[in-house]
């Protein structure tokens, strides 16, 4: 008897601890919908020479309008294995195809990108994790790796922008403020940023970025910010706390920003559900080239 | 409640624990490690400078004391003792297979191994060293920070330069699977890793952990000694305090130094090695934790002779 009440406390405890995230559900532009183009998704991996070792696995999606006649936008998401699953929380492909079908953002070519990891000679030893170093170090070394590296091996099969306007990286939690990091410090490289759940707390410093975006010369970026009420308070920080206050920062700095604030927790299910309205936002001003927007909106046209 | 529906209820309690978790935070926050209640307490005092901290199959500490010339150990009483006198300048110690301690002679320039009736075997000559670590085959690993260098004498005795560079290559340790090379810079930020081959050469290097620095020391961390848990904690004795990083090499958090005085090194000792031992300046202390240490090498095994 003990024990099944100690199953019931636990199953209450968890549905408590899980009710902020219930209202979030995806909505129809993150489903399938019959007649709209589907995007092709390739898996690929690639070695680093800028994070030594390291091996990762990663996605190329590409829009079954693109056709090599006029570069493509560019939008990178760090923990591509999460973004990628059309099954997962995001379904970003998804939301691509069906977006892209309205005219409401370009044809963009993702690129869904694992963090690294270096595996040990040794039978059975553990692997090196690269993923925090990675994503939560306060320096350009990632935006070089994507920039000199990885963007560079897609870019050989396809044809992409050289605008940074067209340029935009997205990531959760760690990868939420390594999307920031990339853009902050590359701002004539990535001009768009969205962060899910993003890790502006101490894990490597990152809790700093508020006081440094309200002493820095504005710089040319628009940011989208998640969070939710429900998220982490550990060792490393505050997630709510760090995530209003780089609102705050941005805020006072005249940054072109957006923040969504509900009562999720550390998951993709808040950012998932707003991702199209997300993307609209980020992409609203996106102009097509003369000539191709009839043919885009095709049907659509009024 | 029946038994299969509690069965069936735990199953799906376990899947929604795993999917709604979302993503894994894998924290390691001190509370794992610190006993509350319990600080540091004196084992030792006296010493002109201790070092060396090493942990013995049974669970017995050793130490140095290297401008005093000897080794000592924890008697049966829990006093030290000592181990070997004119031990020519000891610095870093580890036991390694066959339950024999390895230890670097600064005066002597040479890398010795110790077995239990204090016999010395010369495992390296001429050589320059500061700290060691032996892995589960018998070899060894060790810095040599005027030169800025990493040696590896591999279980034949042959020994060779595997890394140059790092400012002042000081502490060093495996991750608990001996995969893993970290090497401590005392006069940066950083603790450098690598990947060991199966020859013992080391691979991609990387920063991969960042110190907290002190104001008055900075950019000098003074990392020196380190040492693992068996959960994969690493604990670095720095100005700062006895800094700990988790297995992603983000930092758990810092231990307060126990004496406002120089730390020089760690190692965990004692009965089922949850007592974390640090040499500082003239004194050795000691705290309890929550953690285990671990030996890198089986005491039966013999090491292969040359």
């Amino acid at each position: 008897m003990r024990y099944s009440t100690a199953l019931v406390i636990l199953l209450l405890l968890t549905s408590r601890a899980s009710a902020g995230d219930e209202q979030y559900v995806l909505g129809a532009d993150s489903k399938r919908k019959d007649g709209t183009p589907v995007g092709k998704v390739t898996r690929q991996s690639h070695k680093s020479e800028i994070f030594p070792g390291t091996e990762r696995d990663y996605w190329i999606y590409v829009p079954a309008q693109y056709d090599g006649s006029a570069p493509a936008a560019v939008m990178v998401f760090q923990d591509g294995k999460w973004y990628v699953n059309e099954k997962g929380q995001f379904r970003a492909t998804v939301v691509f195809d069906n977006l892209i079908h309205s005219g409401e953002m370009p044809i963009t070519i993702g690129i869904f990108i694992n963090p690294g990891v270096v595996p040990a000679a040794k039978k059975g030893a553990k692997a090196r994790r690269n993923r925090s170093f990675e994503y939560d170090t306060l320096s350009d070394q990632y935006v070089r790796f994507l920039v000199e590296e990885l963007i560079p091996a897609v870019a050989k099969d396809y044809k992409l922008t050289r605008d940074p306007k067209m340029r935009a990286i997205a990531g959760i939690s760690s990868g939420g403020i390594c999307a920031f990091t990339a853009a902050w410090e590359r701002p004539d490289y990535f001009h768009k940023v969205v962060s899910h759940v993003g890790s502006f707390t101490n894990i490597r410093g990152g809790h700093v970025y508020p006081s440094i975006i309200r002493k820095t010369e504005r710089k040319d970026i628009r940011v989208f910010l998640q969070d939710g009420a429900n998220d982490l308070d550990n060792l490393h920080g505050n997630w709510p706390l760090a995530n209003n206050q780089m609102a705050a920062a941005l805020k006072f700095s005249k940054y072109d920003f957006g923040f969504v604030f509900g009562e999720g927790g550390h998951n993709g299910k808040h950012g998932g559900a707003i991702l199209p309205d997300t993307l609209r936002w980020l992409w609203r001003d996106w102009k097509p080239q003369a000539g191709k927007e009839e043919a885009r909106k095709g049907g659509k046209k009024q | 409640m029946n038994k299969t529906l509690t069965k069936n209820l735990l199953v799906i309690q376990a899947l929604a624990w795993i999917i709604g978790a979302g993503l894994p935070a894998q924290d390691m926050p001190l509370e794992e490690v610190l006993v509350e209640g319990q600080g540091w307490e004196l084992v030792g005092e006296g010493y002109k400078f201790t070092e060396g901290p090493a942990c013995d199959p049974s669970g017995r500490l050793y130490f140095t004391d290297p401008p005093g010339n000897t080794i000592y150990r924890l008697g049966e009483d829990g006093k030290p003792e000592v181990f070997a006198k004119d031990a020519g300048h000891p610095g870093g110690m580890m036991f390694g297979p066959g339950g024999r301690l390895y230890c670097t002679q600064g005066a002597k320039r040479r890398i010795v191994a110790y077995d239990a009736a204090g016999k010395i075997e010369v495992i390296a000559s001429d050589v320059r060293s500061n700290d060691l670590v032996v892995t589960g085959k018998g070899g060894v690993y060790f810095t040599d920070p005027r030169a800025k260098r990493i040696w590896f004498v591999d279980p034949e005795r042959k020994k060779k330069v595997v890394d140059e560079g790092i400012e002042r290559p000081n502490g060093i340790i495996l991750w608990p699977d001996q995969g893993t090379l970290v090497v401590a810079d005392t006069n940066t930020a950083n603790l450098w890793i690598f990947r060991i081959e199966n020859d013992g050469r080391l691979s991609h290097k990387q920063p991969y952990y960042t110190l907290r620095l002190t104001r008055s020391h900075a950019p000098k961390s003074g990392a020196d000694g380190m040492t693992v848990d068996r959960d994969g904690r690493l604990y670095v004795a720095t100005h700062a305090g006895v800094q700990v990083f988790d297995t992603q090499g983000r930092i758990s958090g810092v231990i307060a130094r126990p004496q406002n005085a120089f730390l020089s090194n760690l190692v965990f000792a004692g009965n089922g090695m949850q007592m974390l031992y640090a040499t500082s300046s003239d004194k050795v202390f000691r705290r309890k934790t929550k953690v285990r240490g671990l030996l890198f090498a089986s005491p039966e095994k013999s090491p292969s002779k040359p």
